[in-house]
């Protein structure tokens, strides 16, 4: 309460409200662009980060890539991004294997990362054989390198992630403009 | 006037905004940089086989039918690689129609083209690396079956785009002692 009331008597109340509105507005902003490009791409998350070394050497880890769904049936050679149902990991592989049903347009598809010797069955669900169209995330379409290398280390050292965010509170409440 | 802290912000947001706009521009000229690759493909050979377990993970695999292809593959790929190009993603695949599917497309050959000097590939008698099987367990109904070979270049930086070059057709003959389809 002395805090406040010290800061108060410094910057007045409306500074400070004005400094918290402009925060708000960074972050809610920030939040609108990523919905709207989820909605743009048909993804959940149109913008992801590498974190395995499987498809090595064309992605490496902390490579960052960007993701378009869209509503187009999968093409072999393409490199997707997918989730099985009981693994929380998305994975980045590319498609070795597909099969579209004539009546129901359902696609069966096979993926294998370039690192690796074998194809994916046995990174998905027990007893699964092939991926459906609904558990691709997205298609990778743009590539941008090293520039998710943030993301790796605020996951490996999560007081990172703390320290960054308490030093961009305290940075935003005491510039003035 | 402006104190260093000010300075070293408007320093760094000028240089982010100047490196998005150079990451754009680079994104969208390097797919429109010409390139004349060719390629010959021969198939030589297509046997068919079956009895044995090939995948572990599919129960139904020891009774399938397994097509074994014989093809030669000559392609100079050299003229794609340009200062945006990190690696070629070389592949090839076989099509078919089937009387349930409307597309069957398999990967039968990949290879990774790391560099100009790995560009000119030169395939002789060479077999598929991947099997190539049918989505039911026999090859019976399978019609106008397409051979391919697809470039995919990986750049730097930018965006990803398929190049699929000339195509061969392909007969894919039943086993000798075929399996029944039940």
């Amino acid at each position: 309460m002395e805090f406040m009331a010290q800061a108060n008597k410094r910057f007045g109340v409306r500074t400070l409200l004005v400094q918290g509105l402009t925060l708000l507005n960074v972050l809610t902003s920030a939040f609108m662009i990523w919905k709207g490009l989820s909605l743009f791409t048909n993804s959940e998350s149109p913008v992801v980060v590498v974190l395995s070394g499987s498809m090595e050497p064309a992605y490496h880890r902390g490579d960052i890539l960007f993701l378009h769904n869209g509503y187009s049936p999968i093409d072999v050679g393409e490199v997707v991004v997918y989730k099985v149902k009981d693994k929380p990991i998305p994975i980045v592989h590319r498609v070795l294997k597909v099969h579209t049903e004539t009546e129901t347009g359902r696609q069966y598809l096979l993926t294998k990362g370039d690192n690796n010797p074998i194809d994916d069955r046995g990174l998905y669900s027990r007893g699964q054989l092939w991926i459906d169209r609904s558990e691709i995330i997205g298609r990778v379409k743009g590539f941008v390198p090293y520039a998710g290398m943030g993301t790796i280390w605020m996951n490996d050292y999560p007081q990172l992630k703390t320290a960054l965010l308490a030093s961009l509170c305290v940075l935003s409440l005491f510039s003035n403009e | 006037m402006y104190n260093f802290v000010q300075r070293l912000s408007g320093v760094t947001s000028f240089a982010m905004t100047t490196l998005m706009a150079l990451v754009v521009v680079i994104s969208l000229t390097t797919p429109l940089i010409p390139s004349a690759p060719t390629q010959t493909l021969t198939l030589l050979n297509v046997h068919t086989t079956t009895g044995r377990k090939m995948d572990v993970h599919d129960v139904d695999s020891k009774n399938a039918e397994y097509a074994r292809l014989t093809f030669d593959l000559d392609a100079d790929l050299t003229s794609m690689f340009n200062w945006n190009t990190k690696l070629l993603y070389a592949f090839v695949t076989v099509d078919y129609l089937t009387d349930d599917f409307s597309t069957n497309t398999v990967v039968i050959w990949d290879r990774l083209v790391k560099s100009k000097k790995q560009a000119k590939l030169k395939l002789r008698k060479h077999h598929n690396k991947y099997l190539l099987r049918n989505f039911a367990r026999t090859f019976e109904g399978v019609s106008g079956a397409n051979m391919t070979l697809h470039v995919n270049p990986v750049p730097y930086l930018g965006i990803m785009y398929d190049t699929p070059l000339d195509s061969i057709g392909v007969v894919i003959p039943r086993a000798v002692k075929p399996v029944e389809n039940s």
